[in-house]
């Protein structure tokens, strides 16, 4: 029963692995762009006074975060059209990322934003800035450096978890996986590869997540 | 074609969801004696333990959790090494949850001073004194919240057992619409059951976040 | 820990010895045990489905308590995905794959078939508005189709280049994504479509036209010859005695065809 691998049976299929790696990356990259802004946003009504659009921002972070994110894209692509919105696979997998990590980076950000000593927002004040020009370098900015590494570790959990967007036909890396085991039975093969192939991603995106911190925050220390 | 009415869909889920809670429940005490243990080495550890500790956390915080229980599950048979479901399921669902729940205490403990650290060491305590008596204590009350945060993530990640054959939750709710072909009323359940598993989770990390937010004050 | 010791020094040991002296003969095995392990579909009605107490029934189930039957053992039922099936046969862990398989040269590099056992004609299926007569006339058109799936291999050689083809991870998200109007056409079995029709729902799959007819196959793991003759003269014996064609009766409402 000796299994023989046969990794060589992959070869002619790489270019849908390639295609799933390039799909994978735009779902994260414009995901975790648009998501991590309305993250931003949704913080900002978590932390502002008006009680109603922060009600709605906490129902909305809660259902997000207590419900399968599998579920949320069965709604959105599945659900929608009953609606009359009929998204592609592409465009509801997005979707689907930008509200999911919507959701987290609210409460990421807002507990960053609460970190902020009030004293600093109140000496803003006094330097007659305005709410957005507070909100811009006093509140978000600082706070965003101090959660930089916890909303990093989110992007990349969100990239992983992309990996069922394959369910709805959009083709990313596991839908290349899965398809190429259908096509030639190599599961072992194809799971091999394709988790070293995520593992690489996440790790060179930790790291541009990183770099991108430095250029963020670092930078700005010396003005 | 079998006929499912509303009760038989949400019982069956209700039998499956048992499944979720106990997966969800070994995960979460064995990964973190794991993860505790990883912490210790990693905390007292020369750069060697160190760095394996770090590559550790790499592999299988970069890594998709279904990839993971699929190579265990699959692959140790193929090295002679025959696993029942379960136990693959423990052992990848606690690899996955040590790694992340290391990585969160380790930020709590970093937060802990230097100078306590060295203030303790001049009073003449080891490193199991220390931990003991100056650094758990308070890395604990930080590390509260985010712990039970996680264990919500947790509960979801078990739906990935599906790929070894347990039917939990999710998978329960894919076969039911395979036979109804309702996705809308199934999938809805099963968004509800999960809610009201997670929801409580929730709500009690945020009340502890309130708590030891007050104390640390 | 004692034990966890025992396991890794098992562990080491089987990996030194060498990886090629075969174990006895899968049927000697199986005899022994007194089980026959069969994965079987629990997503693919009527060749297998959930009944309300979530065990597993169907054309596939059938024919695997047929053949447990006629071996003398005890059926054990795994239930499976079209992702696992073949790591399943693979590592050992169950014995035969009856899960509407369907077989193809790269396929057969991996696994063995036996003859088949079940009848499939798939084809593409949809609503009266669309003229579609063959592949050609598919131009322009999106198709959902279950990935991996026979129906799949086939209509991706025989579609022209611009045809939009779906891919969806199972029979019920090929099935959602027809009836929630994402895709226009759907490519599946003649049965899986005469049932979604009894459902009378908003868009009904109307034959279109035949891709190809694809008979089920029982997937064995490769060098059990011994299993295999036994598989085979199952199927045949079942065949010739007519209780092939009362399955094949009672799950898709059809008597089996001359020639399988």
């Amino acid at each position: 029963m000796a299994y023989k691998f046969d990794f060589g049976a992959i070869v002619p299929h790489w270019q849908l692995l390639f295609d799933g790696v390039i799909l994978t990356t735009e779902l994260t990259v414009i995901g975790a762009v648009v998501g991590v802004g309305l993250g931003i946003m949704g913080a900002w009504a978590r932390a502002s006074r008006a009680p109603v659009i922060s009600q709605i921002v906490g129902v909305y972070v809660e259902l997000i975060r207590n419900t399968p994110f599998l579920v949320q894209l069965f709604f959105i692509f599945f659900g929608l059209p009953a609606l009359g919105v009929k998204l592609t696979e592409f465009q509801a997998a997005v979707l689907a990322m930008i509200v999911n990590l919507g959701a987290y980076s609210t409460e990421i950000i807002r507990a960053g934003i609460l970190a902020i000593p009030q004293g600093q927002i109140e000496a803003a004040q006094s330097l007659a800035m305005n709410r957005v020009q507070i909100f811009r370098y006093v509140v978000i900015l600082p706070a965003l450096k101090k959660i930089w590494p916890a909303l990093s570790s989110q992007i990349v959990i969100v990239m992983l978890g992309s990996s069922v967007c394959s369910q709805i036909a959009a083709e990313e890396l596991t839908f290349g996986a899965n398809y190429i085991q259908a096509l030639n039975f190599r599961a072992f093969e194809v799971y091999f590869v394709v988790t070293g192939l995520y593992l690489v991603m996440s790790i060179l995106l930790r790291m541009g997540l990183k770099v991108l911190g430095n250029f963020l925050f670092e930078r700005r220390r010396h003005v | 074609m079998s006929e499912f009415s509303l009760w038989d869909i949400v019982y069956n889920l209700l039998l499956a969801a048992r499944w979720t809670v106990l997966l969800s429940l070994t995960a979460f005490v064995l990964g973190g004696l794991v993860g505790l243990l990883l912490l210790m080495v990693r905390t007292a550890g020369n750069p060697w333990v160190i760095r394996l500790v770090r590559g550790y956390v790499e592999l299988f915080q970069g890594t998709p959790l279904l990839m993971q229980l699929f190579i265990v599950f699959f692959g140790l048979p193929l090295i002679g090494l025959d696993v029942s479901p379960w136990v693959a399921a423990t052992l990848g669902l606690t690899l996955f949850t040590s790694a992340f729940l290391t990585e969160i205490w380790r930020g709590c403990v970093e937060s802990i001073g230097k100078g306590q650290w060295e203030a303790s060491a001049s009073l003449g305590m080891n490193f199991t004194q220390q931990m003991r008596y100056i650094v758990l204590p308070q890395a604990l009350r930080i590390a509260v919240p985010p712990t039970v945060g996680f264990s919500v993530q947790v509960v979801k990640g078990t739906a990935v057992a599906s790929i070894i054959g347990f039917v939990e939750l999710t998978k329960a709710g894919t076969m039911i619409t395979n036979a109804t072909y309702e996705p809308f009323t199934v999938y809805g359940c099963v968004a509800v059951m999960y809610f009201l598993i997670c929801y409580p989770l929730s709500l009690f990390a945020r009340h502890l976040e309130g708590k030891f937010r007050h104390v640390a004050r | 820990m004692k034990q966890f010791f025992k396991t890794a020094i098992a562990a080491v040991a089987m990996l030194a010895a060498p990886l090629g002296a075969a174990s006895a003969s899968a049927l000697d095995s199986i005899s022994e045990a007194g089980v026959l392990k069969v994965a079987v579909p629990q997503d693919f009605p009527p060749f297998g489905s959930v009944g309300t107490d979530m065990q597993p029934k169907g054309y596939d189930i059938d024919m695997a308590a047929l053949i447990a039957e006629e071996l003398g053992v005890k059926l054990e039922l795994v239930p499976v995905t079209s992702s696992n099936r073949i790591p399943y046969l693979n590592t050992g862990k169950v014995d035969l794959v009856i899960s509407s398989l369907g077989k193809n040269p790269d396929r057969e590099k991996v696994i063995d078939f036996s003859d088949p056992y079940a009848p499939f004609y798939n084809g593409v299926f949809g609503p009266a508005d669309f003229s579609v007569e063959k592949a050609a006339d598919l131009v322009g058109m999106s198709v959902g189709v279950t990935r991996g799936a026979i129906e799949d291999l086939e209509l991706t050689k025989i579609a022209p280049s611009d045809v939009d083809i779906k891919r969806y991870e199972d029979n019920n998200g090929t099935i959602s994504a027809f009836l929630s109007g994402q895709v226009d056409l759907i490519a599946t079995g003649n049965v899986t479509a005469a049932a979604i029709i009894e459902r009378d729902p908003p868009r009904k799959p109307e034959p279109k036209f035949l891709i190809k007819n694809s008979p089920c196959y029982v997937g064995l793991n490769k060098e059990e010859p011994e299993l295999m003759a036994k598989v085979n003269e199952i199927i045949a014996a079942s065949i010739a005695d007519g209780r092939l064609n009362a399955i094949a009766e009672k799950w898709l409402g059809i008597p089996l065809p001359e020639k399988l």
